[in-house]
């Protein structure tokens, strides 16, 4: 397990020190001075200009000026944002707890219908039902996320008029922000309609996150098959059903755990594509999160935003990534060899 | 009575012939890979197949409903948009950029991820434990955030897009071809070839990717999907093709707007973006139930 920690350790300062460094080259490749891309004071004036440039360390050679952008990212200093001139890091604490939201949920939904319709389809494999889900799962992840979307809305905002199309909560809840993550805010709030908040909340989650839970739980429908068709095949499965076993007890006790584990794993990897979604998502929905702010600085060319958007973000994904290994390693210790 | 065959002899097909014949044998796959040819012959002869051009507008036929509606136009099949521009014409023309862009962007990267994987295939050492570090972090970031991240820095246009995506593209060849020939390597016809005093590069050319030219299609319908669906989200975006080019996604994002009053505008090009991604997928399931089949028989 040492080996293992070190191991994910070492890639991970790697791949940080990776991430910084293109990062850093950003701020050259992108018109401009790189030391407005940097810090985002666009409005600097002259003596502002010279501070800051001493600030970076612009006169000395290039390995310098990289050491003390890394200071600067490590301290907390993302600069401000060209076109709101308000603190980076201030904006992402309030964006990025929206996009984890929204992942989160839509995580849920989707290993909470994908993974029995996939151990469904396994114990049922080359039946019709088993082809019918194949196929379902098939569409499933061929639609366009953003067709979905309005088509989603159209449907059941629109001509059923069930749940709302956009936002994150209607604006008669007055919601103190404590932790970023809405629901655990209207938990916290004394405030008398807290109640309504968390439903009109939930009413507002419920459609983004089936919308962004499509593609992931498809993915998981074939995760969860392949790898319950292979536990089925093993030899630990022939001997349970040769002592006796009914077939109930040989799926509940000894394939679902087995085959569960193989797919934890891709529960890290399925994260990363799920935020991806979950930014068009976003833009659909007008979900104040990271990948809104984000497709809308691309336009702005709001350099700095972009640069060190990317950064965060990158770096949120990747450590969600490492504790997934872990988590698995910790379960399944065929995995700490390697 | 003719003899056709005096001699009694056994035809081995080559490893790809041999794929097609089970291939050949799934409906279903037989379908997406029609399906396949026909987006492909459109999206070459499109300009010669087109009614009308997709960027001229006609400004007596706005918002034309499809022909099959009470108020439709039976010129104008598919129905127009806000500035009377055919839809037909237009998804034909989109065709082209999001199913033929995505298709060359497909072989680009392939051609560039198969010589690099087979290289970095031959190579051991801290060599090849970077470049295995290095794939492993830029495989955990998906396609499309790569992808938006990479037209973020050079700028939204067509061609950036392609650029991103065959840049995004290319580790995951890499990757499955560094695996293949990795595995056929330790194989004995490998060996023979070797004791029979082949080069590396011989052996590469004449034994392995014959052998590995299955997985790599496989891979190759995989990565077309995933670049239909990256354009058409770059383009309905904003970061992809840029007004007035009919691109799917963006056509999508330009209806957005009278998404109530003239739905097909929105309707339709989601549809083809399903299409194309379905048909190319069924084609890569058919890739991959022949390759089991192959592997049990």
């Amino acid at each position: 397990m040492l080996i293992f920690t070190l191991r994910r350790l070492s890639l991970f300062t790697f791949t940080m020190l990776l991430l910084t460094i293109l990062s850093f080259s950003l701020s050259f490749l992108f018109p401009g001075d790189s030391v407005i891309n940097l810090s985002g004071e666009v409005n600097a004036t002259a003596a502002q200009l010279v501070e800051l440039n001493l600030e970076y360390k612009t006169d000395q050679n290039i390995v310098i000026q990289y050491f003390s952008y890394l200071s600067h990212v490590l301290t907390g200093d993302l600069g401000l944002s060209m076109a709101s001139q308000s603190l980076i890091t201030h904006e992402i604490a309030i964006l990025l707890p929206a996009t984890v939201e929204l992942s989160l949920v839509a995580l849920l939904i989707a290993m909470f219908f994908g993974i029995p319709l996939g151990f469904f389809a396994a114990i049922r494999h080359n039946k019709r039902s088993d082809n019918i889900i194949l196929s379902v799962a098939m569409i499933g992840y061929s639609i366009p996320v953003f067709w979905l979307g309005l088509l989603a809305i159209l449907l059941f905002s629109i001509n059923l008029g069930w749940l709302p199309s956009a936002g994150k909560i209607s604006l008669l809840f007055e919601i103190e922000s404590i932790t970023g993550i809405q629901f655990f805010d209207i938990l916290l709030s004394d405030s008398p309609y807290k109640w309504q908040a968390f439903r009109d909340a939930s009413a507002h989650i419920l459609l983004p996150a089936c919308v962004v839970a499509i593609a992931p739980a498809t993915i998981f429908i074939r995760l969860s098959r392949t790898s319950m068709i292979e536990v089925l095949q093993t030899n630990y499965i022939k001997a349970a059903k040769a002592k006796g076993l009914s077939f109930k007890q040989i799926i509940i006790r000894h394939a679902i755990r087995n085959s569960l584990i193989k797919i934890i794993r891709h529960v890290g990897l399925q994260f990363a594509n799920l935020v991806t979604i979950a930014m068009v998502t976003e833009v659909i929905f007008s979900w104040p999160g990271i990948g809104r702010w984000l497709i809308e600085s691309i336009s702005q060319r709001d350099y700095t935003a972009i640069q060190n958007g990317l950064l965060l973000l990158s770096c949120f994904i990747f450590i969600v990534h490492i504790l997934i290994d872990f988590i698995y390693a910790a379960l399944n210790p065929l995995a700490r060899d390697n | 009575m003719a003899r056709e065959k005096i001699y009694l002899e056994e035809v081995f097909p080559s490893p790809f012939m041999q794929h097609w014949l089970i291939f050949r044998k799934t409906p279903v796959a037989m379908i997406g890979f029609a399906c396949f040819i026909f987006l492909t012959i459109l999206a070459v002869f499109t300009p010669v197949l087109a009614p009308y051009s997709p960027i001229d507008g006609n400004i007596n036929m706005l918002l034309l409903p499809p022909a099959w509606h009470d108020d439709g136009n039976v010129s104008f099949l598919l129905g127009t948009d806000e500035l009377g521009r055919d839809m037909l014409s237009r998804l034909m023309y989109g065709s082209s950029l999001t199913f033929g862009l995505s298709f060359v962007i497909v072989i680009v990267s392939l051609v560039i991820g198969v010589v690099i994987g087979s290289l970095s295939a031959l190579t051991t050492g801290i060599k090849s434990s970077f470049l295995n570090h290095f794939l492993d972090v830029i495989l955990s970031i998906p396609s499309l955030l790569l992808a938006i991240i990479i037209v973020a820095i050079i700028g939204p246009s067509v061609s950036n897009t392609v650029g991103a995506i065959i840049l995004v593209l290319i580790p995951q060849f890499v990757h499955v071809t560094r695996y293949a020939v990795k595995e056929e390597f330790r194989k004995d016809y490998v060996l023979a070839s070797k004791l029979d005093g082949a080069s590396s590069f011989r052996i590469l050319y004449y034994s392995i990717f014959p052998n590995i030219v299955d997985r790599i299609m496989s891979q190759a319908t995989l990565a077309q999907s995933a670049a239909i669906l990256d354009i058409a989200t770059l383009g309905f975006l904003g970061l992809g093709a840029q007004i007035p080019l009919p691109e799917w996604g963006a056509i999508l994002a330009n209806g957005l707007d009278l998404f109530y009053i003239a739905p097909w505008t929105v309707y339709l090009p989601g549809l083809s973006i399903l299409f194309a991604v379905v048909s190319t997928n069924l084609v890569g399931e058919g890739i991959r139930h022949a390759l089991k089949l192959r592997k049990e028989s």
